[in-house]
């Protein structure tokens, strides 16, 4: 993504939009809002050159909280609608956001796919272990065991690490960061969005509404740092710190360089071009003439 | 006296070839300037299995694949009683059957007919001993139909050689020995099959093209440079033939994990600027619903083809069938302003998909093309003179309109400026929620009947300017039939037969179903006598369709509907428009009594 330029011409607020958030007071997205905007503007990205989409939840409200193009997509669909705009208009930064219920259940079979075609933007994904916009229901993350709207016996379901799953499915930046803890989260944001290929943020992201005061409390006791030693190009080494239960464990996890989509689909065009390239319909046309 | 019209199936087991020699003979038929339509039909294996190949060849301009079969090449019998239901073979039919069949005797009988005429023929004998391989059985085949028919021979003799040329030397040798015994062969039984015989001027070289090869290049005609898609039959040949040639052209394709992720990244390429499509099937356009609301909502241009398949669910995948017109027309939640274009033909394909990004571009909604198996999948030959559409580009925001810029302005026509990512002035929200003209969420009702209101005000002016439809016989007329997409081309010929018998029938077909040519069909129901609709779908959707428009003259509107799995054929047309006659003046009838 662009490079910060030497005098800033944006401050974070240039990137807030004046729209007043929906959420709840003492939601953890508020946090996860306050990051991106100092990220982009430590990044300078010009907000017309910026689309923020997202699919629907809580958290999907957040891109008509960003002065930036915005896309507020359908459920479960914010990483397709990605894939078009980075296709189409590489030159773009493009930024997806979204709930672990929008992301993990949904939109679980997008989320494999663009880790796995390494596209090329920072999807930010906000988790607070809940559905809240439909009031409260179990998700994909939420623990096993839990009482919510749905598992009114307790959640009789495992749940799953979307960190854990970004691994494996392909992403080449997978990182784990709190709401609660702003300059951290600041920081791998500008991260995220500065790798060239899937950079996939999961953000703890407390419900106050749903998940009760606690889970911040619990959330921010369990918080750990990466050791200072982590090899975060080896995947064995980052998995480590996938699936925990009675530690949190923020920072870059996994880290690599490989071809992203974007190159790759300029790789196409390049191998395609050798073949000529077309620039009028009768061109095309000439392939249907009879050969002999 | 000789034949202006041929039609020949092949049929055989895999491995025989007999789609290669469909191919080549419409690839003569291409070259020699004759008109031509090709279909293809195979068992439910992968690969192999049985297969049977139609060419329907003439020297006159034919618009529907041919009733019956003319000539009919069979190498093994048994493959042959998996298409009977399929392939009608003509009264005075010539049959060419392979001497040597391992179907045991009287099991299938392929002389069911009173004048057919069946040639044993020493197909794989006739190989072997020319190429010394009974693998070029087919090629023998092709000298004969060209010795026999009239196929023209040095067109064949080439395209042999130039198919079998890429190969290497011996076999190419090897094959043209196998036409040539196949045409030595012919001469040894030249009597009687004069009225076969195709007789022809040739003209100026034409295309060959499918239907879905058409909607393609329409798409690269129009500007399309973005393509997601998911494989689906029977649409997979535009898939298959836009990963090819997009980048060529500088755009991208991407074959998506689903079809949600299909139209979602044709979404998201349409909102940052670039003409986009995708492709796919019934199921697949099933899977496409909620985000063609998405397209309407939030007035992104978006071109889906839909190639119809039969059935529900998996249903008929190979078969055609005309019954996804109420999920087009109405498939979706709440109230989502749509474009439903239609095909008749293999160039109407071409020209739709050209008029869907016109009218997506200009108007930002969604556009559905309706195609079917039968179309889509067909070859015909046509000039390529027929293929030029004029093309429309987006309309980029005035600097007026740039200043307090707002995405869903409300306007006399509906359409709004709209600007794309990196104009500085133009950043919006865009929405799938209902929202105000500055694209922010707003749920009051007012807002949302507004907003409807301007949405589908965009239809209107669509109405005016593409209100395209098809009509033939003359002013006035005894029977009129209304019918649409593939059903076009039977009815068209059973017109053109009824009218040279003098018969006073004429016939409708809209080019666009949605916002349908209400004013255009009025006219035209009143200018008949008896109004026949004809489709393929159990339901009779189309029929009901057309009376939410117009309330069909009672006693006087008659519906021919079956499910689809097999083209309309004249013979069908000709039925009902007997039919509709006797109904006709049996009433007379009883008015005079």
């Amino acid at each position: 993504m662009s490079t910060p330029a030497l005098v800033p011409a944006f401050q974070p607020a240039d990137y807030k939009s004046a729209l007043k958030p929906v959420w709840c007071a003492g939601c953890g997205d508020f946090g996860a809002l306050a990051a991106l905007h100092r990220a982009m503007a430590k990044l300078q990205l010009e907000p017309w050159n910026t689309v923020v989409l997202s699919g629907i939840g809580c958290s999907s409200r957040l891109p008509g909280y960003v002065e930036t193009f915005g896309f507020n997509g359908v459920h479960g669909r914010a990483l397709t609608l990605a894939t078009g705009v980075k296709a189409a208009r590489p030159e773009l930064n493009v930024i997806a956001v979204g709930g672990d219920g929008d992301g993990i259940a949904i939109g679980g079979n997008h989320f494999l796919h663009a880790a796995r075609r390494n596209l090329d933007i920072a999807y930010f994904l906000m988790d607070n272990e809940i559905y809240g916009l439909t009031k409260g229901q179990a998700a994909p993350t939420t623990p096993t065991g839990d009482k919510t709207k749905s598992t009114y016996w307790g959640n009789p379901e495992p749940s799953v690490d979307p960190c854990e799953l970004a691994i494996s499915f392909g992403a080449t930046w997978v990182a784990r960061g709190f709401s609660g803890d702003p300059k951290t989260l600041t920081e791998l944001m500008t991260q995220a969005m500065q790798h060239r290929g899937f950079a996939f943020l999961n953000v703890m992201s407390p419900c106050v509404t749903w998940r009760g005061d606690d889970q911040f409390k619990i959330l921010k006791a369990k918080l750990k740092s990466l050791p200072e030693d982590h090899d975060r190009g080896s995947r064995a080494a980052a998995l480590a710190y996938t699936r925990e239960t009675d530690t949190m464990t923020t920072g870059v996890l996994y880290e690599v360089r490989e071809p992203s989509l974007v190159e790759r689909l300029e790789g196409v065009r390049t191998k395609a071009l050798k073949t000529g390239p077309v620039t009028s319909t009768a061109e095309v046309l000439r392939a249907f003439a009879p050969a002999f | 006296m000789p034949t202006n019209d041929l039609t020949i199936a092949m049929v055989g087991s895999g491995g025989d070839g007999v789609v290669t020699m469909g191919d080549l003979i419409a690839q003569v038929a291409a070259r020699e300037g004759l008109h031509a339509i090709k279909t293809e039909a195979y068992g439910p294996q992968i690969r192999g299995g049985e297969a049977s190949c139609t060419v329907r060849i003439a020297s006159k301009d034919i618009f529907a694949q041919g009733d019956t079969v003319d000539v009919l090449v069979v190498f093994r019998r048994a493959d042959f009683a998996r298409f009977r239901g399929e392939l009608s073979v003509a009264e005075d039919a010539v049959i060419l059957a392979e001497a040597d069949d391992p179907t045991p005797e009287g099991e299938v009988n392929l002389t069911g007919q009173g004048g057919v005429r069946l040639v044993q023929v020493p197909f794989g004998e006739l190989a072997r001993d020319s190429a010394g391989t009974p693998a070029s059985k087919n090629v023998v085949a092709l000298g004969i139909l060209s010795g026999l028919f009239g196929l023209p021979e040095e067109g064949l003799r080439l395209a042999v050689s130039h198919k079998f040329g890429r190969k290497k030397e011996s076999v190419r040798e090897a094959n043209t020995k196998a036409f040539e015994a196949g045409v030595a062969f012919a001469r040894s039984l030249t009597e009687g099959f004069e009225a076969k015989r195709l007789e022809y001027v040739p003209g100026e070289p034409l295309l060959l093209m499918s239907g879905n090869e058409a909607s393609a290049v329409g798409a690269m005609h129009a500007g399309c440079r973005f393509f997601a898609g998911y494989p689906i039959t029977p649409s997979s040949e535009i898939l298959h033939f836009l990963a090819e040639w997009l980048p060529r052209a500088g755009g991208s394709f991407i074959q998506t994990e689903d079809e949600l992720a299909a139209i979602g990244a044709v979404i998201g390429a349409s909102f940052a600027g670039v003409k986009s499509m995708t492709a796919t099937s019934g199921p697949g356009l099933s899977l496409m619903t909620e985000m063609l609301g998405l397209s309407s909502m939030a007035e992104v241009p978006t071109v889906i083809v839909d190639v119809q398949r039969g059935g529900p669910s998996t249903g008929n995948p190979t078969k055609g069938e005309q019954a996804d017109l109420f999920q087009c027309l109405y498939g979706t939640h709440g109230d989502a302003p749509r474009v439903v274009l239609a095909c008749g033909d293999v160039q109407d394909c071409f020209h739709a998909t050209v008029d869907a990004f016109n009218i997506s571009e200009e108007f930002q909604l969604p556009v559905l093309i309706l195609s079917d198996q039968a179309v889509g999948q067909r070859k015909e030959t046509l000039p390529a003179s027929k293929l030029v559409h004029e093309v429309l580009d987006r309309a980029k925001p005035t600097e007026a309109q740039l200043v307090d810029y707002k995405r869903y302005a409300d306007t006399p026509t509906g359409v709004s400026p709209m600007s794309v990512p990196g104009m500085k002035s133009g950043m919006y929200q865009t929405n799938g929620l209902e929202h105000d003209a500055d694209g922010q969420p707003a749920s009051a009702y007012l807002v949302h009947e507004k907003m409807n209101a301007k949405r589908y005000r965009k239809l209107w002016p669509i109405r005016d300017k593409y209100h395209s439809f098809r009509r033939y016989g003359p002013e006035e007329a005894d029977i009129g039939i209304v019918c649409w997409g593939s059903s076009d081309g039977a009815v068209r010929e059973a017109v053109i037969a009824a009218n040279a018998r003098g018969e006073k029938v004429s016939a409708f077909v809209p080019q666009i179903l949605y916002p349908f040519p209400k004013r255009d069909f009025e006219r035209y129901a009143a200018s008949v006598q008896e109004l026949l609709v004809m489709e393929l779908s159990y339901t009779a959707q189309f029929y009901k369709y057309l009376r939410t428009f117009l309330r069909l003259p009672e006693g006087r509107t008659h519906v021919f509907k079956r499910s689809g799995g097999r083209s309309l054929s004249v013979a069908e047309v000709n039925r009902e428009l007997r039919r509709v006659e006797s109904i006709a003046s049996s009433r007379e009838m009883e008015v005079a009594i």
